[in-house]
């Protein structure tokens, strides 16, 4: 059965979770954190001569490279023993450790996907300002290890922009704002291209508001086992925060109506098995308030996020500027908090408007200009707006020419891999 | 971005070290004039700003009502902090006293939290009557805030007092 009619794999890679499944699928298959918990105790040894050992670590020499963990897993194992551990490939969006990578991605193909890679294309996804020679790695360890028929190495603010395609409107113009666990960029792609000298980070990610939730619930002197105080506080964060419009009005509201805003939170202490609860209060609307005001989270770091975004587009070509405004994308996991869009859009409309205005009053009143539109687009599959993105794109006919084939690499090389042609997948 | 204080006007009001020394709905004796009841005062302000401004460690200064504004916050943290272990009302009232007793600095004496922040008085007089205005403004402030930090039945508040762990502008309270 040839490989282009059986759907393609799309893998996409963060820095805190990998989403994994098959094309034309409206949602992945696997979202598991990306972490894999090496058994290295047989293997460090190997300096020391001991002669006991060296049977014990012959005969688990074979098996002994199979002997890891990735996802939730190698979490749970390297909490229940000390043989194993943890490493993070990728730090920042940016692979770090190949060797890691690599074994990630064989429990990913072998056990969780269960899919033979000889026979699927594959779609992986990589962050902007990426150093070509990664791409080559990548492409070396596919199409190497796993001989996979095909590869497609996509840029991931122009997937998350095509999962906002329908059958009418084909965007390939707009910001993506992609806030993730690991890392959080604002990147400007005009027409499938993306502008890489506008591209601006923040050091405010997921992970910050979480570790702010849990400063803050510590503070207040609420109970939450130690042992795992981070992920009862994740889980926390995803079920009840939410963006409000002004700290102070939300601050009276909590007070002047605490049954319906003050929510409880009930776990299990993992030694004893008892129960316990805590209160959650105002936490609820300060953790994301770390993306407009930096400040309280720490002094570092002090420009707001709809800051960031205005002068991102302000840097970018002239001609595309409107057309960025109209068209800002939200992708990852933390722009999921509700109403996060109508504040981004509230805060961004407020700093153009008053630069407009400034304009205009010294221009006189003879130059009319019209008001600049913008537009925070809010989508249902924000979440996964990459991989859906991928998804689709890969899902089209259009996807496998546009791959790097095996016979491509064995005649030119792992250099193939460097560039990937653009393509809009449905008209 | 920190919370302003809509006490913009000046004319018609008392200065002293650069400050204004704004109405308040006071029972306590002292220098301010008196204000509206039914109006918010500074006191009122600062408390309501309280737990937004806190959280900031820069605050640029918009009006000179925005000095007194910070001086209250500080001062309210101050108080969360000697309210930190009692667990009734009536220990947080005899703690606040207490603090009540302390000597309140003026601008250009050492101990007084924000060096640079405040014009230094120009005379003797002018230092007496706004420490005079400080300590009514400080006893007026407690009053309210204890009000806000106990519940009706005596109990501490903890979504008032987590704020004592708070450090506004990173200041280390003595």
């Amino acid at each position: 059965m040839d490989a282009s009619s059986r759907p393609a794999v799309v893998i996409d890679n963060g820095t805190g979770f990998t989403k994994m499944g098959f094309a034309g699928n409206v949602e992945p298959c696997f979202i598991i954190p990306t972490v894999v918990a090496v058994n290295d105790t047989l293997s460090s040894q190997s300096k020391s001569s001991n002669k006991g050992n060296w049977l014990a670590q012959h005969t688990a020499g074979v098996m002994a490279d199979l002997d890891f963990y990735i996802g939730e897993e190698a979490l749970s194992r390297s909490r229940a023993s000390a043989n194993y551990n943890l490493s993070y490939p990728i730090h920042n969006g940016q692979v770090e450790n190949w060797d890691a990578m690599e074994r990630f991605w064989q429990q990913c193909i072998f056990n969780y996907l269960r899919c033979d890679p000889e026979d699927h294309y594959f779609l992986l996804t990589e962050s902007p300002l990426t150093a070509p020679e990664n791409r080559e790695y990548a492409g070396e360890i596919m199409f190497e290890t796993f001989n996979i028929p095909g590869l497609y190495i996509a840029v991931q603010p122009v997937l998350a922009l095509a999962a906002g395609y329908t059958t009418s409107k084909c965007e390939m113009t707009g910001v993506v704002v992609d806030v993730g666990d690991g890392a959080t960029h604002v990147v400007p792609v005009a027409d499938g291209y993306v502008i890489g000298s506008s591209i601006k980070s923040i050091p405010i990610t997921g992970k910050d508001v979480t570790c702010f939730v849990q400063k803050l619930l510590k503070e207040r002197g609420e109970f939450i086992p130690p042992e795992d105080s981070f992920e009862v506080v994740r889980k926390i964060k995803e079920t009840y925060c939410y963006t409000c419009s002004d700290i102070v009005k939300e601050f009276n509201k909590h007070d002047r109506e605490p049954s319906k805003f003050i929510k409880h939170w009930t776990g299990v202490k993992p030694k004893s098995g008892a129960t316990y609860t805590c209160d959650i209060g105002y936490e609820r609307f300060m953790g994301p308030e770390i993306f407009f005001s930096p400040e309280i989270y720490g002094s570092d770091f002090t420009t707001p996020l709809p800051a960031v975004i205005d002068k991102c587009i302000q840097s970018s070509p002239i001609d595309t500027r409107r057309a960025l405004y109209k068209n800002i994308v939200l992708s990852g996991g933390s722009t999921m908090f509700k109403d996060f869009h109508r504040r981004l859009q509230r805060d961004l409309k407020k700093i153009v408007d008053t630069r407009v205005r400034a304009a205009s009053s010294r221009l006189g009143p003879d130059v009319k200009s019209q008001p600049i539109e913008v537009n925070v687009a809010n989508h249902p599959i924000q979440k996964y707006a990459v991989w859906f993105g991928g998804s689709v794109l890969a899902s089209t006919a259009e996807f496998y020419t546009a791959c790097h084939t095996k016979a491509e690499y064995e005649e030119y090389g792992a250099s193939i891999c460097r560039t990937n042609p653009v393509f809009k997948g449905m008209y | 971005m920190v919370y302003h204080s809509s006490f913009v006007e000046e004319e018609g009001i008392n200065k002293a070290c650069g400050c204004p020394l704004l109405p308040l709905k006071s029972h306590v004796r002292g220098p301010a004039p008196a204000s509206d009841p039914d109006k918010v005062d500074i006191v009122d302000e600062a408390i309501t700003f309280f737990r937004a401004n806190v959280f900031f460690r820069n605050f640029d200064i918009q009006s000179p009502a925005d000095k007194l504004l910070i001086y209250l916050t500080f001062y309210i943290n101050v108080a969360l902090k000697r309210l930190e272990g009692c667990r009734t009302l009536a220990v947080g009232t005899k703690a606040i006293i207490n603090l009540g007793l302390e000597k309140v600095p003026v601008p250009g004496e050492p101990g007084f939290p924000f060096p640079g922040l405040f014009a230094l008085p120009q005379s003797e007089d002018e230092a007496e009557l706004f420490r005079n205005y400080l300590k009514q403004i400080r006893e007026e402030t407690s009053g309210r805030l204890l009000s806000c930090a106990y519940r009706p039945n005596g109990t501490p508040n903890k979504w008032w007092l987590a704020f004592a762990k708070r450090k506004f502008m990173n200041i280390i309270i003595p």
